[in-house]
């Protein structure tokens, strides 16, 4: 029986298209995986389901009615609840006020705490056991969160449990219980709709399988009926091996390495990673959503003054132990989010193109205006930003036009590495092949050394000389040359081909 | 297309750049025409300039929040009162009147500057202890080292002359400290758009992230932002005991309050990053022409206090959802 | 074994409780009273404890208010200013000699009071002002209005509202009324009925939302939760502290005055802040705040008593004030170290 039907549904943020013409079915009792590479929109279809977003077009049917919501709250209340990634807990208050916070059991006007603690108890006794409800949230490790966000869900009584990502955080035992906990859930006719990146896991939860690929339906595999073959789904996420001939005639392998970083690790967020960068290379780094990248660029810009780190930068050891550090030796980031980590958005673009100038000690104490004016009108020509002018505020450019000022801040310096954290997110067409062409053109010119974390992994397969695949922090695999396909990278980045107990240690 | 929303129209652009200034100015100007409606000799050059003589000691002490509101991190400076009244108070005595020993005073003004504004820098900014809570605290304990300075005996001691030609007496209508203040005002501008202290300043306070990630130490800026702040209001001190031909207990005090009503009212973001000195001075004449309209109107204190309040409530709202609807 | 486990649980109860913040606070107080009780002659006969329960009396009613306020995420500057501007409101109703004007008085001021917390509530939660500066100009607003009313102190009251403060000059009484509010102050009852007024709220569901609130705003808002009213109630629930101390106020003074209030507020946010509650919302007991209060106010007899200048005590409070602030910033990062240690060994 079809609990819930989504059809024709469409979506797009600004010009980028999430949701071309997506299609979902869930039936009663049942667990309906939801696959797809990064920005496939799966997690788009979630939050529009459960009432984050509302659709551009299609409709949607819950137990035969017709629905669109206008919040969370109201999906909630007609029986759909989502356990989002970004975890929505009050740190301060204890486990089971979490769980119950807003739909409290009351004894007339009073709180009815016991009864509050019983339902909590009851939830958390099948999910995770040897958890006390008493404790505070912000005592807890991610993964006790991520549980305790389940639990929350679970309370509202939902007929559709979506669960996006819910195992990012959790230990392998974790895993197994809330597989339990979710077996125990259908059986009493709850419907799942279940997002994982870990193969393996949706095949042995999962009833059914959507796979997303570019806003659309890229395949579907039901296994009451069809066997479970990783190789059928990993040619619908990437939808067949395309053979792309790029050509990457730079000669880099023989260059000299710029920057070693030797047994890097980050409070538990990087791992042991240890690579080199050779001069007039692009590095890619892939893999997953939040397996540490964006980390390992802050770290190497030197965003974490805590972080030991055994760098050396052409042979000689160096401290990225302050940003300040970093930008002296020419190692210079283009942060993943433009708008809070690289841009003063109410400042004219004049300020932002100099700014990084201003912490150098031998930059003169009066502004020359002219001469910076000149400056920025070169970086403005060669990266052809489209601006009104020097003295508009940066907030009323374009997406692409602001990424642009991120990396033309950097024009003017004498580049060692560039650091580029997801460049291209959020950005138009035509702005992102400006940016690479510039970037190709200066790597082929002046020999620059790029590290490129891209969640797009085709990004990765057209610019890149090498890609190494991160998961949970570590370094898993690192792909050369002519290797780095769609195929590879995704293979690599699921954990496909490492054993089950490589993925958990 | 329409010529008032062409945003190549050079007056519209003037607008939109200067906006909170423009209107600062436009509602003192309505100010002292309600005026002149409503009590008569209200509009006259004397008077302007008498409003202005008794702005610009909210003006200077506005210089300091200014400065410290706009590194950002919620910065406020609450301490500039009782730093001014604890330099003047210390220095009376030791100038008495006299030119020659100047100089020790102004040496006295640094000193206590810098300490203050060191303290209240390392609390705020390296401790992260909240800017309000903090200044407020060290306002008391400047307030209390006065009280145990002069317990049992009276403040004594003159201003030298310098300081009273500076800010008591003037030129012809002038007042002397008009022309102190546009020269404050003049430094003060090409500082902030000219150096790359400006740069910093206002960048720190916009994006405390981005600047960090280009590279400026973000805690020091705030910490040294809270060291100007109150060497300033130390060398404020010294032109108020000028003013006034002596020292006395609560002399600073009263100034507090207005002068952050005056960086509001002038236009500096509360969220740190942005703010321009002649829209502050314009907000404090404001304030003054407001408080004064309210006296010659009879309503006295009480007005003064309620039009600054009401006042500062309005603007709250209008910058605040201004703020939203980005 | 279950004597052991016992032990071991009443060891570990041991262990958690010197660990709390709120340990450290008690034995603050505990050596504050000890030292008082050594300057101060006759320190535990009745006729003093109960001039030390009036004096403590506002400072602790309007640290509980404050607390609430923080606790939700905010922070009132306009606490002592609404104090001043409520014993205005009282006085210029009632008329001497009119017992009945002292109906209307309460009644009138108690809806003032909520319209204060209402207004404060909309320019914080529905407006979206930050609350430093939101209260930062309704405070001039409170203050404004109270000298209108009240341009000098002044004012009458009705013979009976002598009751907030003292028994002592009601007329029509008999004797043993006066004598139990010789032993038993008003003020006393102003404070627990403040307690009692919060006990009821923090088991509702407001009181769990104003920590909520306080925690996480976002959080709270994607659990449902309808945060600007919480905000709103929370300011609203500090006017009735404000309003109760004002009533102590007039009892005590028999009159308004429109600068009542103004050092009060900076006192009842340190008291808060060194009761436990921290400013960045959401953590710390109503109740405990009263413990700051407690240590401010002996703080202030110890230095009247000891012999130094009463000059020093605005110095020391700074000082005080700083010091509790700094250390209890010192605490959590203490505590996040810790907890990172453990985390990382498991």
């Amino acid at each position: 029986m079809v609990v819930l039907e989504a059809k024709g549904i469409k979506k797009h943020f600004g010009g980028v298209v999430a949701l071309a013409d997506a299609n979902l079915i869930c039936r009663k009792g049942k667990i309906t995986g939801l696959l797809g590479a990064n920005g496939s929109g799966k997690s788009t279809m979630s939050k529009i389901i459960s009432g984050v977003y509302s659709a551009d077009g299609g409709d949607i049917r819950f137990k035969g009615e017709q629905v669109k919501y206008r919040n969370p709250n109201e999906a909630q209340k007609n029986g759909i609840a989502m356990v989002f990634q970004n975890l929505s807990l009050v740190p301060d208050l204890t486990v089971w006020q979490n769980i119950v916070l807003g739909a409290e059991e009351k004894k007339r006007l009073f709180l009815n705490n016991e009864a509050s603690r019983i339902i909590s108890r009851n939830i958390i006794d099948k999910l995770l056991p040897g958890l006390d409800i008493n404790r505070m949230i912000y005592e807890l490790n991610p993964g006790e969160m991520q549980i305790v966000e389940i639990a929350k869900a679970v309370s509202a009584k939902p007929e559709l449990l979506i669960l996006d990502e819910p195992t990012a955080a959790l230990e392998q035992a974790e895993v197994k219980s809330l597989f339990t906990y979710m077996r125990s859930l259908v059986e009493q006719g709850v419907s799942i709709i279940f997002t994982s990146h870990r193969l393996w896991e949706v095949m042995e939860i999962c009833d059914d399988i959507v796979v997303f690929r570019n806003g659309t339906n890229a395949g579907h595999i039901d296994f009451e009926t069809e066997e479970k073959d990783p190789e059928k789904l990993i040619r619908y996420i990437t939808g067949g091996i395309k053979e792309i001939k790029i050509e990457k005639d730079r000669n880099t392998l023989s260059g000299n390495p710029v920057l070693q970083v030797h047994h890097l690790s980050y409070g538990g967020i990087l791992k042991d990673i240890s690579f080199e960068l050779r001069k007039g290379e692009i590095l890619g780094i892939g893999g997953l959503a939040g397996q540490g990248q964006h980390e390992l660029m802050l770290l190497l810009a030197g965003n974490y003054p805590k972080a030991v780190c055994c760098a050396e930068l052409n042979g000689k050891p160096i401290n990225l132990t302050k940003p300040v550090n970093a930008i002296r030796n020419n190692i210079l980031l283009v942060p993943g989010d433009r708008q809070l980590e690289g841009l003063f958005l109410n400042h004219p673009v004049f300020t932002n193109l100099i700014f990084p100038k201003m912490g150098l000690k031998k930059q003169p104490f009066i502004t020359p205006r002219k001469m910076y004016k000149e400056e920025c009108e070169r970086t403005i020509a060669r990266l052809s930003i489209k601006t009104d002018g020097l003295d508009i505020p940066v907030r009323t450019l374009s997406g692409g036009n602001q990424q642009k000022i991120v990396v033309g801040k950097w024009l003017p310096f004498d580049v060692n590495v560039l650091l580029l954290a997801d460049p291209a997110k959020g950005v138009d067409i035509g702005a992102k092949q400006d940016l690479y062409a510039y970037i190709i053109e200066q790597v082929k010119k002046e020999r620059m050394s790029v590290i490129l974390y891209a969640s797009d992994n085709q990004e990765l397969i057209e610019y890149c000389d090498r890609v190494l695949i991160m998961y949970e922090g570590r370094i898993v695999s690192t792909i050369e040359e002519n290797d780095i396909n769609e195929d590879r990278i995704i293979s690599a980045s699921m954990g496909i081909g490492r054993t089950e107990g490589e993925r958990h240690e | 297309m329409n010529a008032l929303t062409n945003r190549n129209n050079p007056a519209v652009k003037f607008y939109l750049k200067y906006k909170r200034i423009v209107i600062a100015f436009l509602l003192i100007i309505f100010l002292f025409i309600l005026g002149e409606v409503t009590v008569s000799n209200f509009l006259s050059l004397g008077q302007i300039l008498l409003t202005i003589k008794l702005a610009s000691f909210i003006a200077l002490f506005a210089l300091c929040q200014m400065i410290v509101i706009s590194a950002g991190g919620s910065g406020l400076d609450l301490s500039v009162g009782y730093t001014a009244t604890i330099t003047a108070v210390l220095t009376a005595s030791v100038m008495d009147g006299q030119n020659s020993h100047l100089w020790i005073a102004i040496l006295i003004a640094l000193g206590i500057g810098i300490a203050v504004g060191f303290a209240n820098g390392v609390l705020t900014a390296y401790l992260k202890l909240p800017p309000l809570v903090v200044t407020l605290a060290m306002a008391n304990i400047l307030q209390g080292a006065i009280n145990v300075y002069t317990a049992g005996a009276n403040i004594t001691g003159k201003p030298s002359p310098v300081l009273r030609i500076i800010a008591a007496k003037s030129i012809g209508i002038f007042p002397n400290i008009l022309f102190l203040l546009i020269l404050v005002a003049v430094i003060v501008s090409l500082i902030l758009t000219k150096t790359k202290l400006g740069v910093i300043l206002f960048g720190t306070g916009a994006n405390e992230t981005t600047a960090y990630l280009s590279g400026i130490n973000v805690k020091l800026v705030r910490c040294v932002a809270f060291i100007i702040s109150g060497v300033l209001a130390s060398v404020i001190g010294l032109l108020l005991i000028g003013n006034m031909g002596m020292a006395f207990k609560d002399m600073g005090s009263n100034y507090v309050m207005p002068s952050i009503a005056a960086a509001v009212v002038g236009g500096v973001s509360l969220m740190g990053g942005d703010g321009n000195y002649v829209g502050v001075i314009l907000g404090a004449i404001f304030l003054q022409t407001l408080t004064n309209l309210l006296v010659a109107m009879g309503w006295g204190d009480a007005g003064k206090w309620l039009g600054f309040g009401i006042v500062l409530f309005v603007l709250l709202i209008l910058y605040v959802s201004n703020r939203r609807s980005r | 074994m279950n004597k052991t486990t016992e032990k071991k649980q009443t060891s570990s109860f041991m262990n958690n409780m010197v660990k709390r913040p709120e340990f450290s606070i008690l034995v603050i107080l505990v050596v504050m009273i000890t030292l008082t009780a050594l300057l101060q002659k006759n320190f535990f006969s009745i006729k003093s404890i109960v001039r030390n329960i009036n004096a403590f009396t506002p400072l602790i009613l309007l640290t509980m208010g404050q607390a609430v306020v923080i606790i939700a995420g905010g922070i009132d500057l306009s606490a002592g200013p609404a104090l001043s501007l409520l014993t205005c409101v009282l006085t210029f109703i009632m008329k001497e000699g009119s017992p009945v004007t002292g109906v209307y008085a309460l009644v009138i001021t108690f809806a003032a009071a909520v319209l204060l917390g209402i207004i404060n509530g909309i320019g914080i939660g529905y407006l979206r002002i930050p609350p430093v500066i939101a209260t930062f100009a309704t405070s001039f607003m409170w203050l404004g209005t109270a000298l209108f009313i009240r341009p000098t102190p002044g004012g009458e009251t009705v013979n009976w509202f002598n009751a907030f403060y003292s028994f002592r000059s009601l007329e029509n009484v008999p004797q043993v009324i006066r004598t139990i509010g010789d032993i038993i102050p008003p003020a006393l009852v102003l404070v627990l009925l403040g307690c009692f007024f919060w006990y009821i709220l923090s088991r509702t569901r407001t009181g769990r939302y104003i920590y909520a609130v306080g925690s996480s705003l976002e959080s709270a808002y994607e659990s449902g939760i309808d945060t600007a009213l919480v905000q709103t109630s929370a300011y609203i629930i500090n006017s009735v502290f404000i309003f109760l101390t004002a009533l102590f106020f007039v009892g005590q003074n028999q009159s308004g005055d429109a600068r009542l209030g103004d050092p009060l507020t900076l006192r009842a946010i340190a008291a808060a802040v060194v009761g436990g509650i921290a400013l960045s919302g959401g953590k710390g007991s109503v109740f405990f705040a009263i413990v700051g209060a407690l240590i401010l106010s002996f703080v202030n007899k110890i230095i009247f008593f000891a012999d130094i200048p009463y000059a020093f005590q605005t110095l020391v409070g700074g000082v005080i004030v700083i010091g509790a602030i700094a250390s209890s910033r010192f605490y959590t990062i203490y505590n996040q170290k810790v907890r990172k240690k453990e985390s990382s060994l498991i």
